[in-house]
């Protein structure tokens, strides 16, 4: 395949370039759109990859869509707001229509899905966020009988329209978070009451079949294999027996409705946060279990022999009864991801036991350095380890340091660790992204015997593969950027802060792979910018913040480098003076006419509201003084600092 | 789906290139729904995946043998295009190409579905 791409030069398939000519423009539809016979043989890949780039540039109406009613198997107009009762009509005529989805588009109606009934293609329908969408549209919906996956996230619905739900025997997945449903609805997509009809209750009959063979495939030992029956003879009524995945965050699920969740015997998958759950038993089947912000009590039932096998558990801003059992409920070597942040966690004893863990989230636990021992003992597949704002210190990386062969991401934001961590950091060498924002790195490590400094970012030449770096809320000094130029992965750097200056952004002109530079807030003077001579592969400049950049200096360091795009308050300004100049900059074109949006709203005072912030208050009088100097010493230093290839007269 | 048929299990076009084999061994001959026949450079035809996997799949094809490729569902101006494109694309990744390769808006149906058929 490598070969094959760079046949064609690495560069756009001719397939991706008729497409592109295709959705150029209205005029361009209106030519092939006539062409009925090439429409119906297009395959479907090809319709719905046209009908995607169609929607994505704003040229799809209701009635274009008529010529793909008989090749689109997938539809995706999420977020599109002009979606309604007219586009579903058409919508409705599609002969293939595998995948709907319509997330947030606001102004489809309970009358507009209509259109849809009966559309027994469809097998997965998304109407998250359609506000409008209520227990009557519901009625619509639940004729579909294929569908085996729907999104009906923060809809109007109410338990009504839950309840109706479970008629749709066929589905796998089924998303209700942020739906105001109490337990009696989640009750009935499990009870075969009076609801279900008696065709329904036919399909069961095939069930027992299958039911045994799962059963001992699942099981082993004769006790279970009986109790798990008896389970299932309890719960072959249960009306959605195919559900492997649930969300139904936010509702007003209690421990009375949860006490179902063991009868979906192929339950995969379930959120349950923001719901006041506190005792919950599941089945083995279970893999992702996510309860942030519930108070948790337990897991498992009291009585369960075997702990549940979860591999996701999820449990950010939850309170715990007893953390301990909690987790010794969880089969402790089959988890991997584990986010426990905004827990209050105090002991991390339990974390021993878990060893296969590749993703672990212990931001704002209010752990210190004591707790860091277990993550140690259990750092062998560790890929992502997320420590930030939390009570650690430097100590806590010299106890890491050599336990964490496997870690690629390491967030250490909002501690109180210094340049003494470094060294250990870049010990770690599987290093892609370091998060150390907000901390008291300094750039100088201080040897306490001797006054000089040595400079303490160089430590990271040694991560081969370290690709992002966020430094951003650190007061650094320009003298410790240059190490960061020499980075040789380095592709993401951020640098936000309030002192950095214009030596600072010159010093990473040789940093050969940087794409994305955030140079936010510092004090870059116009010269400073335009003697910038960015690196090679830089896309982004980001330089939101920079107060005393002028919008002519930014404009001419655009012309001069256009295939950089820059970011600062006064871009929308000076492309909206530029406006279909530039054929370059299509991305672009879409800010332009937001910030044309934006500015009538706000009218001539937003522009005045910009230019009269005094961006004084945010230095003390302190740092004021010393940035005059700073002024000074820019200029002093571009003569010593900058290589002559590098200079550039303006 | 375009030429989802082998192109070797349609009727022979009355044509009498046969002895070439050897003669177009750098070259391949690319044979269009009318008849048509585009003989183009293997390198150029190799920008097509299909193509190249033909080409240089051991013995599997009778296109290796023959050193030609029938496409009984493109028609000519459509597989006209493409060659053109094979060409360009050579030259636009060796870097002798640099505009942009032109695509008349009444074609990206038909052209859509060959480059989908010949994977480029």
């Amino acid at each position: 395949m490598a070969a094959a791409a760079s046949a064609t030069g690495g560069e756009t398939r001719l397939l991706d370039r008729c497409i592109d000519v295709a959705a150029r423009s209205a005029a361009t539809v209106e030519v092939w759109r006539r062409q009925r016979r090439s429409l119906e043989r297009l395959p479907a890949q090809l319709a719905d990859a046209l009908l995607r780039r169609l929607a994505a540039r704003g040229l799809l109406f209701p009635s274009l869509l008529e010529v793909f009613q008989r090749s689109v198997e997938e539809v995706d107009l999420s977020g599109l707001a002009a979606v309604d009762a007219e586009w579903l009509a058409y919508l409705g005529s599609f002969r293939y229509l595998r995948v709907l989805k319509l997330a947030d588009c606001k102004n489809i109606t309970n009358p507009a899905v209509w259109a849809l009934s009966g559309m027994n293609t469809l097998k997965e329908l998304d109407l998250s966020r359609c506000s409008k969408i209520s227990d009557a549209g519901i009625k619509h919906i639940v004729t579909i009988e294929s569908l085996e996956k729907l999104h009906l996230s923060e809809t109007g619905l109410t338990d009504n329209g839950v309840m109706a739900i479970s008629s749709l025997t066929n589905l796998h997945l089924l998303d209700l978070g942020g739906i105001q449903m109490t337990d009696n609805a989640l009750r009935s997509l499990r009870v075969c009451g009076l609801i279900v009809t008696v065709s329904v209750a036919t399909l069961f009959a095939t069930e027992p079949a299958g039911l045994l063979h799962e059963a001992t495939s699942i099981t082993k030992t004769p006790d279970n294999v009986v109790s798990f029956l008896q389970d299932k003879s309890r719960t072959r009524w249960t009306v959605l027996t195919r559900l492997e995945y649930l969300d139904i965050w936010g509702s007003e699920t209690t421990n009375e409705g949860a006490s179902i969740f063991k009868a979906f015997t192929r339950l995969r998958f379930l959120n349950l946060s923001w719901t006041y759950v506190t005792n919950l038993t599941l089945p083995l089947t279970m893999r992702s279990l996510n309860m942030s912000n519930c108070t948790i009590h337990s897991i498992c039932d009291e009585d369960s022999e075997f702990p549940v096998p979860l591999e996701t558990f999820i449990a950010s801003a939850a309170s715990f009864g007893n953390i301990d059992e909690i987790l010794s409920s969880i089969q402790a070597n089959s988890l991997l991801y584990l986010d426990l942040c905004v827990c209050s966690l105090s002991n991390l004893s339990f974390i021993e036991k878990m060893e296969n863990l590749v993703h672990l989230d212990l931001s704002s636990s209010r752990i210190t350095d004591d707790a860091i021992e277990h993550i140690a003992r259990i750092g062998a597949n560790l890929k992502y380890l997320s420590l930030k704002d939390t009570g650690i210190t430097s100590q806590a990386l010299c106890i890491l340091a050599g336990t964490v062969p496997n870690l690629m991401s390491l967030s250490l934001a909002d501690t109180k660790i210094d340049d003494s961590a470094l060294p250990y950091i870049s010990m770690m060498p599987l290093l892609r992204t370091v998060d150390l924002s907000s901390t008291c790195i300094e750039g100088f490590a201080h040897t306490d015997v001797t006054v000089e400094k040595k400079l303490s970012m160089s430590e990271f030449e040694n991560l081969r593969y370290l690709e992002s770096l966020n430094l951003e809320g650190i007061p650094l000094s320009a003298e410790v950027i240059p190490p960061l130029a020499s980075i040789t992965a380095l592709k993401f750097l951020y640098l936000r802060s309030d002192f950095l200056s214009d030596p600072a952004l010159h010093s990473l002109s040789s940093a050969s792979n940087l794409v994305h530079l955030g140079f936010c807030g510092n004090i870059l003077s116009s010269s400073g910018l335009l003697q910038f001579v960015p690196p090679a592969k830089l896309c982004v400049l980001d330089l939101r913040g920079c107060w005393i950049l002028p919008g002519d200096a930014i404009s001419v360091f655009c012309r001069r480098y256009p295939k950089i795009e820059v970011k600062h308050e006064l871009m929308q300004d000076l492309n909206a003076n530029h406006v279909g100049t530039s054929q370059l900059h299509k991305p672009r074109k879409s800010q332009v006419s937001k910030a044309k949006v934006a500015n009538s709203l706000a009218g001539p005072s937003r522009l005045l509201g910009f230019s009269i912030v005094d961006e004084r208050i945010k230095y003390t009088k302190e740092e004021l003084l010393e940035l005059q100097h700073l002024v000074e010493s820019n200029l002093a230093m571009h003569a010593v600092r900058l290589p002559p290839e590098l200079q550039r007269t303006t | 789906m375009v030429g989802k048929g082998e192109p070797v299990a349609v009727p022979p076009v009355p044509r009498d290139d046969n002895e070439e084999e050897d003669d177009t061994a750098g070259f391949v001959k690319l044979i269009s729904a009318e008849g048509f026949e585009f003989v183009v450079d293997k390198k150029a035809a190799m920008v097509s995946n299909t193509l190249r996997n033909m080409l240089t799949s051991p013995g599997g094809f009778s296109e290796t043998r023959h050193g030609e490729v029938r496409f009984p569902e493109i028609t000519t101006h459509i597989l006209e295009k493409i060659c053109q494109y094979f060409y360009w694309s050579l030259h636009y990744s060796s870097g002798k190409e640099t505009t942009e390769f032109p695509i008349e808006p009444e074609i990206t149906l038909e052209l859509m579905m060959a480059a989908n058929y010949l994977d480029t």
